[in-house]
């Protein structure tokens, strides 16, 4: 597979606590409070994202079983160092976090990103530019 | 009920300049300030608010704190990121804001390395006080 740049019109997506979200886009703040059910501390799990545009401004702690396919993390200015935070504490607070979350040729819009060293470290070496980062 | 994605309702709360004893959702009105097509949140005025991420702050010239509380966290660096490049992405940026009074809830804060340094500072006092 190959990322596919994402030219449909806009669709909001309706019904935020769904699984499974497909060709549709999705305000990541918005998600979270639909999921977690307002701006207390919890996490989005389980989902799976296909086609789908996901717009900040936000911060997406990236935990374990998190994985990107064919996805395109955003504008980085060419060096996608741009995308990233190191957080400086044990936790990290107003953070979007995801756990066993599945993106599939997805497109972020003003999202960076954080994790354990080891995720940055990944995620750095993730090639930019027009085409898609996998 | 009101539509908060609603362009009326954006252009509203975008060209508001004061917020007083209410919640504030940082990102909407930050998602509504870019859509009125400004990159910042600017020259607004916020007192005895509640403010909501979740979200990341980047604070900028001329944006003051006035007994304020900051936020809650056994660790306080849990509240501070590092950025890794020169541009930030996904952070919020104030810009000549005022805050007086305001309590903040799950928000990160993000800048420059004397900036992150001060903020630790501030924060382990504040724990140290409360």
């Amino acid at each position: 597979m190959a990322y596919v740049p994402i030219n449909r019109p806009v669709r909001v997506a309706t019904n935020l606590t769904a699984m499974v979200f497909e060709d549709v886009d999705i305000n990541l703040f918005e998600l979270y409070a639909a999921v977690v059910g307002g701006s207390q501390p919890g996490l989005i799990e389980g989902r799976t994202f296909r086609r789908c545009r996901l717009q900040g401004p936000a911060i997406m702690l990236v935990s374990a079983g998190v994985t990107f396919d064919d996805t395109n993390f955003g504008d980085s200015g060419g060096d996608i160092r741009n995308l990233l935070l190191r957080p400086m504490g044990a936790r990290a607070l107003g953070t979007i976090p995801m756990r066993s979350c599945a993106f599939e040729n997805c497109e972020f819009f003003n999202v960076g990103f954080t994790g354990p060293q080891h995720v940055l470290d990944m995620m750095a070496g993730v090639p930019t530019g027009p085409g898609a980062a996998q | 009920m009101t539509d908060i994605m609603s362009e009326a309702f954006g252009r509203e709360i975008a060209a508001r300049e004061t917020f007083e004893k209410e919640g504030v959702w940082l990102p909407l009105l930050a998602v509504h300030t870019l859509n009125a097509g400004e990159g910042v949140i600017k020259g607004k005025t916020f007192t005895d608010c509640v403010i909501e991420g979740p979200a990341l702050v980047a604070v900028l010239a001329g944006t003051t704190f006035d007994g304020c509380n900051m936020g809650a966290a056994s660790d306080p660096k849990s509240m501070l990121y590092a950025p890794q490049g020169p541009r930030l992405v996904g952070a919020i940026g104030l810009q000549d804001c005022r805050f007086v009074r305001c309590r903040f809830a799950q928000i990160g804060y993000t800048g420059s390395a004397d900036f992150l340094e001060g903020m630790a500072t501030s924060l382990a006092g504040a724990g140290r006080a409360g």
